[in-house]
């Protein structure tokens, strides 16, 4: 069974007639065309590696259907960059090296992009908890901290 | 970040090179390739762990519309050559089971494919694996490696006449003589030596899972062959494997390991069944089939290692000096079937590495490997050795108790002051300085404070511990060892070619899966030709361009495929300082009166004469006439780097813990450890190997573990159950060096990170059992859980009280 769905993604319509089961997270990376959504834990919603933001608060597009995004807002990792260049988020994780395979990486952009706009000054602690939605293998983490901290220095 | 170009870029912090498109989306994984027409692939997984296949009843599936095929072991048998063949089969002497890419007559683990589904669409492929019905008899569970070691009967390998895959002495000498000879010694000695220990430890199943899973993306062309997207570590292995068991002609297997790959630490590194089947599947329907594991079929069907048994004995005389060690290691490799490694690989490696880097006089090291209905053991980071650093580092700190000394001083007191060393199993260690990197800890660390601090705490009920644990770990994997061990040559190759623009490509076999190349070796080769590391650009993984390389394995990039990189370069440097001499009509000078730095080659002995490295390379490129004698037009080389004898590096760690004796949880105060990774390419990607790789270590210590229940049935198929650490759980790492070039090298440079967990366990669990010495605890098994510590405790009341 299919229904027509109009989702917004990165500022573009997609209006397409899917099938109902069709997970947000395949509409992203299948209708949209928009593979920085990745999928590690497939479908469980414990690795965070799929989340985006739907109408600016991050979610895990794999515990979504097409369906549930219609009329909404999507903003993916392909989102952030602005004319070409870095937000202060990426480019505080290049410079401290708080990525190796990246393929949590997206996840974490997301939902730290979205941490920091309600905790503009957080504490170590405060970081780390924020990250349990996310499951990163090469890092240990300590990296992607220090860059979350210093995204928050720079914004501030 | 420095921006200065110069010869400078080697150890400099420079900023890497893949993060761009990784930040922005625009990483390409095995999962965001696409070809046109593409069929989905699934696998059907036994549910049973060890049956008799009565019936596949796949007529359900074969009829819902969009599936183009079903296929099962019977179907296939016939038409693909049964694993082993000869490219992914070491030359060890062990047993290789005969098996094909979906079960044949019966199953011998929960998750081993039985049918696929090949469909237009995912969802409908999907569906259709539902509607498969097998029918099994069931077989006894073959699940304790022990008691699967002494049973003939009931085997999982029914062609075998037991259930042992691989068994070996490692210490003595090649003959049964000299072997005999060498083990009365070491009775004679734990018969008259002043102190003895002997205790047994467990290291529970667990691994690396990355979090990109498996995939391949195949396609068949009937004139060119076979395009073969994998996720792997090995390429060029991938190609040969491929070739001779589909037996199509290797010129028309074409292996591209993705640009991108979502980790691997060495679970991406065998030559699995599931991508022979999708090669097989693209030339027969002749239409790309694409293939992404699940993360249950990944957790249930590989990523498992450790699962080994150590019983191991010390002999020590009364001031603490090691006298002798005897091992009897077990290793549980599931059902072996798989190609390269064999589940067996691992544990072998492992009592390899056993005697650490202490001074043996004297070992007898024996290890056994039994088959078991569980999935093989895949490698893992610090491959098939954390469970004997586990052991060795936690009976160092039993040695020491029991001389009364302390751990920390024992150990000092024991390193290899003097290398090269070799060990009592045969494991060559090159060049480095021991005590070098154990001083720097020390110096991190107040024992003594530390010492006051645990005995004011203890009065006030509160358990602080510190605890240590050490590694020597391989850097790259020398020929010498990786032949015998995989079939496989261990030189370090790359292709350097420089364009007319003065750009340079570089061009890796092997396939890194996020461990920086583009940005290291780009550093090395800007620091060779005097350019900036954004005029470099590199290829790596893909059979149809780069040289030969065994894969990105055992910490194989800085030591083995850079060096490689380097010497490319010197070479390619000789020729231009060879034409600047002709063009020049510099008199008198040799091709090393050259510098290459800011874009620029000057002659040292007159630095009036120097030409812009770009006018060179043009020069040689495009206009070649008018050359040196004997020259040709054209810069491009490809070198092959190996080192002599194999070669290590070397680290150490040291934890402080306070423990929660009314629960049994415990906080890690801090992480401290000292590293000699010889001359650094780029700090901050050597601190995040080890930052990674301590917390990995970490993980599986305390959380991750895989279970089996009594029927087999694997029990931890998901992140739900099979639980990695998150941010939350776990510490930052203070990282310090105390670096010794390594002479061997042409950058001095070291290969790090493969092997850095695997002094973890030990360091960890040796803190908590400091903690906890008023209790007299000393734990022998993993996982180190809350639970477990509670029950030690009581356990350790309730004696007291008795």
């Amino acid at each position: 069974m299919n229904k027509t769905v109009k989702i917004t993604i990165n500022g573009e319509i997609f209006e397409q007639s899917v099938p109902i089961r069709l997970l947000l997270s395949d509409f992203i990376r299948e209708v949209a065309g928009l593979t920085g959504t990745h999928i590690s834990c497939t479908y469980e919603g414990v690795c965070g590696a799929c989340t985006v933001q739907l109408d600016g608060a991050a979610v895990k597009s794999c515990l979504m259907l097409a369906t549930q995004a219609d009329g909404h807002e999507v903003t993916t990792v392909e989102g952030l960059a602005k004319d070409g260049k870095l937000s202060p988020l990426q480019q505080a994780f290049n410079d401290h090296h708080a990525l190796q395979c990246g393929f949590c990486t997206p996840g974490i952009l997301m939902n730290m992009d979205e941490f920091l706009k309600k905790h503009p000054n957080p504490s170590d602690d405060e970081i780390r908890t924020g990250l349990i939605g996310n499951l990163c293998r090469c890092t240990g983490y300590a990296h992607i901290v220090d860059a979350v901290r210093d995204a928050a220095k720079r914004t501030r | 970040m420095t921006t200065k170009t110069g010869t400078n870029w080697v150890g400099a912090k420079y900023n890497r090179k893949e993060d761009h498109r990784l930040l922005t989306g625009k990483g390409r994984y095995l999962a965001d390739l696409s070809m046109p027409g593409a069929l989905h692939l699934v696998f059907v997984r036994s549910e049973q762990a060890h049956a008799r296949i009565k019936k596949i009843d796949v007529s359900a599936a074969k009829k819902l519309p969009g599936v183009v095929t079903v296929l099962t072991g019977e179907d296939i048998k016939n038409k693909i050559k049964p694993m082993p063949q000869p490219v992914v089969q070491p030359a060890l002497v062990a047993k290789y089971p005969r098996h094909w890419p979906l079960a044949v007559g019966k199953v011998k683990f929960h998750g081993e494919p039985i049918a696929v589904v090949v469909a237009r669409d995912k969802y409908v492929a999907e569906d259709a694996a539902e509607l498969i019905q097998a029918e099994y008899d069931p077989l006894p569970y073959i699940g304790d490696p022990e008691k699967a070691l002494a049973d003939k009967s009931n085997r999982v390998h029914e062609e075998w006449d037991d259930n042992i895959i691989f068994e070996m002495t490692f210490t003595g000498g090649a003959d049964d003589a000299s072997r005999a000879k060498n083990d009365a010694e070491v009775e004679r000695i734990f018969k008259s030596a002043d102190v003895v220990v002997r205790q047994r430890f467990r290291t529970h199943r667990c691994g690396m899972t990355p979090m990109e899973t498996r995939g391949a993306l195949m396609s068949w062309d009937d004139s060119d062959g076979l395009i073969a997207h994998v996720t792997t570590q090995r390429p060029h292995i991938d190609r040969l494997a491929l070739s001779d068991i589909l037996d199509i002609p290797a010129e028309k297997v074409r292996v591209i390991a993705p640009r991108d790959q979502g980790g691997g630490f060495g679970v991406k590194a065998p030559f699995y069944r599931e991508p022979i089947l999708v090669a097989y599947l693209a030339r027969e329907l002749k239409r790309p089939i694409r293939w992404v594991e699940s993360r249950q079929e990944h957790l249930m069907a590989v990523s498992q290692e450790r699962d080994q048994i150590h019983d191991i004995e010390i002999a020590a005389s009364k001031d603490g000096k090691l006298l002798a060690m005897r091992n009897r290691g077990i290793a549980d490799c599931g059902d072996g079937c798989e190609g390269v490694y064999w589940g067996f690989l691992m544990p072998f490696l492992g009592s390899v590495e056993l005697p650490n880097a202490y001074d043996w006089p004297i070992g007898d090291v024996k290890l056994k490997v039994a088959v078991t209905n569980k999935s093989a053991l895949s490698p893992a980071r610090a491959f098939g050795e954390l469970p004997t650093r586990f052991a060795m580092e936690r009976a160092i700190d039993l040695v020491a108790k029991k001389c009364g000394m302390e751990p920390a001083d024992f150990r000092r007191k024991n390193l290899v002051a003097h290398l090269p060393h070799t060990s009592i199993t045969g494991e060559y260690f090159d060049s480095g300085d021991f005590l070098k990197v154990w001083d720097n800890l020390m110096a991190q660390v107040d024992l003594k404070g530390f010492r006051r601090e645990q005995e004011a705490a203890r009065k006030q009920g509160r358990y602080l511990g510190i605890g240590f644990g050490l590694g020597v770990e391989l850097s790259g994997v020398a020929s010498e060892l990786l032949v015998p061990m995989e079939s496989q040559p261990g030189y370090g190759a790359a292709t350097v070619r420089v364009d007319p623009r003065a750009k340079v490509i570089v061009f890796e076999g092997d396939a890194p899966q996020g461990q920086g190349h583009e940005t290291t070796v780009a550093q090395a080769v800007a620091g060779a030709f005097g350019i900036h590391p954004s005029d470099i650009v590199v290829t790596t993984g893909d059979t149809g361009t780069t040289p030969f390389g065994s894969g990105t394995i055992g910490a194989r990039a800085g030591s083995y495929f850079i060096s490689a990189a380097v010497m490319a370069c010197a070479e390619l440097k000789q020729k231009i300082s060879r034409f600047m001499i002709h063009d020049l009509k510099i008199e008198n000078a040799t091709q090393d009166d050259f510098e290459f730095a800011d874009g620029e080659i000057v002659y040292k002995k007159n630095s009036n004469i120097r030409k812009t490295f770009r006018e060179m390379v043009e020069r040689i490129i495009m206009a070649p006439i008018n050359m040196p004698a004997g020259e040709s037009g054209g810069l491009e080389h490809t070198a092959f780097f190996e080192a002599a004898k194999p070669m290590i590096c070397f680290n150490a760690d040291c934890a402080k813990v306070e423990v929660d004796i009314r629960t049994g949880q415990f906080k890690i105060l801090n992480w401290t450890t000292s590293e000699d990774v010889g001359q650094i390419i780029n700090p901050q990607i050597v601190e995040g190997q080890m930052q990674g790789a301590v917390i990995q270590g970490l993980s599986n210590t305390l959380f991750e573990q895989f279970i089996y229940d009594e029927n087999g049935q694997q029990l931890t198929a998901d992140f739900e159950n099979y639980k990695l650490a998150n941010a939350a759980d776990v510490p930052d790492i203070k990282v310090t060096h105390a670096p010794t070039p390594c002479p061997y090298t042409p950058l001095g440079s070291r290969g790090i990170g493969e092997g850095r967990p695997s002094s973890v366990p030990g360091t960890i669990t040796n803190a908590v059992c400091d903690a906890l010495s008023p209790f007299g605890i000393e734990i022998a098994e993993l996982p180190l859980r809350p639970n477990q510590i509670w029950q030690l405790i009581q356990n350790a009341k309730k004696k007291a009280a008795d």
